[in-house]
């Protein structure tokens, strides 16, 4: 029971990161992006290219960081790989949304999305291979505390969920202190009056698809470390991302991020009662019950 | 000048013609199709299709099947029902073939044969699918006498895996299985057995693919504190299932299914972890037929056949042809099904499963006669259900591939299984 408590808020930091940038766009752009989670992916693997290339370039970068089986070149490569995949989604933006964002309604946004994330999971299985990959082979020993009830987890858990804790920090900061977070919100209130008022709407888009694929990245990375990375994280995470981002309201990053967590726990400690055969219908039935109980999600307001 | 212009024309359109006739005579007068859905993007995959084709080649170098070239169309499935029905269906509608090779994946086999060979009246021969479950339909009917494996069923794997586990005196096991028809089938038949031999299962655990995270599973095993690990899972879930487990303190222990003799698994696992495990797999019986089969395969790929299913893959894709062949051109599906038994016969002339072989097969089918196949697993025979028995070996992992631990040949197997029951 405690361990899946602990195994629910690990998995939960990273639908977190994935929700609050899924939850951005789908205020500010008004449609569910489904290949959100896409990025993730991107990230994940950007991060393992970054990472390689500066182990070959600087061998001091091998080493890992303390106890930590995060490598210098990892905790590099993150920051990297955040750039990059940033950049991609404002690039998929020009691209493709923009572009039926002036023409099309919110409805051909939602089937593009679509059809970008096959294209983006195929092109990295075609680049990169379907099979595992790892960033680092060795078996990272959790720290046992008790067998039973079973209680352990590892130090890069500690590690991934303080830096999520961190971002979330930064994010309520910018959001709650800086002028680009007034113009956020303004822009999600109201697209029109925020112009007016002298918000530049084409910046702030560009600056939501970038936050958003940044913390995508994180959350890829996050995910390669304490799990594996394949070319499916996108379609595997899919879900239980949209299900955090419903749960907490769409539109509220707080809640997304609050979502993030309910949803990895309700999904790991729903298999004390169900077997595990039904695990994948659990993110359905969170976003069933969460509908039927508060169609706004927790923090979400209603819109006209 | 016009007219003469298109007399030159209509001259060159002789020549051309000529031509080309000459080019068709020299090869075969005609083509048949076969279709073939296996995992190709998958790294165990890739050769087992390979090894289908290398058939198919020596089957044209002999001379095809009725006179015609025949022509494998591959077509992955990427282990996934959805991908492998609709590859399997564009292959009998579009490309109208009468024979399908595949699929590997029980999981993908089964939803191909209920929906597309046996509603559409083609033969389907799979080289690796073990599910009982293909038994318990072919029982009551539900095959129409299509469907035919060179796989032995889960049930020998199942016995020769509670077997190593008394052998190494566990007393208690948990299990990870595949949430698909063969993983289910493969815990039903193991926990079966393991209590048979007085093994308790602490707890048997479905694992989805797919799915974000494998830890709330392998918590759910790691409680009750088992002796060992039975993994009926495939490569991909089972580095995440298996990493998680040994990184939660899990026991190194572990009994794997063959699905797991995979370079991948081993490389991503680490060697270091996987000193005490033991996989299970069936195995081609010591025969000269099936050393034949290794040296034809090192002559053509320049390796010996390691990864899972390549001797039944050949076996397989031979027997098919084979029955294609003693069906006559245009045979329907279940026509070319009906001639299996007629080149499997025990009391048939032997034939070996080469080029010559099929030489030699052709003239015998030709003249009425029936004959024995002699191939990669030794001389075929299926039951009325389709089924195949076979030896079992037991394999570790060792830093450049697998070696073998343990022998059975096919009575030791058999015994054993009947002393299970």
């Amino acid at each position: 029971m405690i361990q899946h408590l602990i195994d629910g808020i690990l998995i939960g930091s990273v639908l977190s990161l994935g929700a609050a940038g899924l939850t951005m766009i789908m205020h500010i752009l008004r449609f569910a992006n489904f290949s959100h989670a896409e990025l993730l992916s991107i990230g994940a693997y950007a991060a393992l290219v970054f990472d390689q290339i500066f182990k070959a370039v600087e061998p001091f970068f091998s080493e890992q960081i303390g106890a930590f089986s995060i490598t210098w070149a990892l905790f590099l490569a993150m920051f990297f790989s955040l750039v990059l995949t940033g950049a991609s989604a404002v690039l998929f933006d020009f691209l493709v949304f923009r572009r039926i964002r002036e023409k099309g309604d919110e409805l051909s946004m939602v089937f593009a999305s679509f059809g970008l994330a096959l294209i983006i999971r195929n092109l990295i299985g075609l680049s990169f291979g379907l099979s595992t990959q790892l960033y680092s082979k060795d078996i990272v020993f959790a720290t046992v505390f008790s067998r039973d009830p079973l209680i352990a987890f590892k130090l890069d858990h500690l590690a991934t969920l303080s830096i999520t804790l961190v971002i979330m920090l930064a994010i309520h900061l910018v959001l709650s202190r800086t002028n680009f977070g007034y113009s956020l919100r303004a822009v999600g209130e109201n697209p029109e009056l925020a112009q007016i008022n002298g918000i530049d709407l084409k910046r702030t888009i560009i600056m939501v698809w970038f936050l958003g694929g940044g913390l995508a990245a994180f959350a890829g990375v996050f995910y390669g470390l304490t799990n594996q990375i394949t070319p499916m994280i996108g379609s595997d995470l899919v879900l239980p991302v949209f299900a955090a981002t419903i749960v907490g309201g769409i539109g509220s990053i707080y809640g997304a991020l609050l979502g993030g967590f309910i949803v990895g726990v309700a999904a790991n400690v729903a298999l004390i009662i169900l077997p595990s055969g039904y695990s994948p219908s659990v993110p359905f039935l969170i976003i069933i019950v969460v509908l039927l109980i508060r169609p706004n999600g927790l923090f979400g307001e209603s819109r006209i | 000048m016009s007219q003469n212009q298109g007399y030159f024309t209509l001259k060159l359109i002789t020549a051309i013609s000529f031509i080309f006739c000459a080019f068709n005579s020299a090869s075969h007068a005609c083509n048949t199709k076969i279709g073939a859905v296996l995992p190709t993007s998958v790294d165990w995959g890739r050769p087992i299709a390979e090894t289908a084709q290398f058939v198919v080649d020596q089957v044209n170098e002999s001379g095809g099947v009725s006179g015609c070239n025949v022509e494998m169309i591959l077509r992955d499935t990427q282990v996934d029902p959805k991908v492998g029905v609709d590859a399997a269906k564009a292959l009998v509608d579009l490309d109208g073939v009468q024979l399908l090779i595949g699929a590997v994946s029980s999981g993908v086999s089964m939803p191909i044969l209920t929906s597309v060979s046996v509603p559409s009246n083609v033969m389907q021969m799979s080289c690796c699918s073990s599910s009982t479950a293909f038994s318990k339909l072919a029982e009551e009917g539900g095959t129409n006498g299509l469907w035919y494996r060179t796989f032995a069923t889960t049930g020998v794997q199942a016995a020769v895996g509670a077997k190593v586990a008394m052998d190494n005196g566990f007393k208690t096991v948990a299990i990870l299985y595949k949430n698909d028809d063969w993983g289910q089938d493969l815990n039903r038949l193991i926990s079966r057995d393991f209590s048979s031999l007085g093994i308790k299962v602490t707890n048997a655990v479905a694992i989805n693919d797919g799915q974000p995270s494998y830890k709330a599973e392998v918590t759910s095993a790691l409680s009750g504190n088992p002796d060992a690990l039975y993994l009926g899972l495939y490569p991909d879930e089972g580095t995440a299932a298996v990493r998680e487990w040994l990184s939660l303190g899990g026991t190194k222990n572990m009994i794997m299914a063959n699905s797991l003799k995979s370079d991948d698994f081993r490389e991503n696992v680490g060697m270091q972890y996987l000193n005490n495990a033991f996989g299970t797999d069936t195995a081609s019986p010591r025969v000269a037929s099936a050393d034949a089969f290794v040296n034809l395969y090192k002559e053509r790929f320049g390796k010996a056949p390691s990864g899972p299913g390549l001797a039944n893959s050949y076996d397989a894709t031979m027997i098919a042809l084979l029955a294609m062949e003693a069906a006559g051109s245009n045979a329907t599906g279940s026509e070319i099904a009906a001639q299996v038994s007629r080149v499997t016969d025990p009391a048939g002339t032997p034939i070996t499963a080469d080029v010559n072989g099929f030489a030699s097969a052709r003239n015998i089918l030709a003249s009425g006669g029936s004959v024995m196949y002699q191939g990669a697993t030794g001389n075929v025979r299926f039951d009325e259900k389709g089924d195949v028995s076979a030896p079992a070996v037991v394999w570790k992992f060792t830093d450049g591939g697998t070696e073998e631990v343990e022998y059975m040949s096919l009575t030791q197997v058999d015994d054993f299984i009947a002393s299970l029951n």
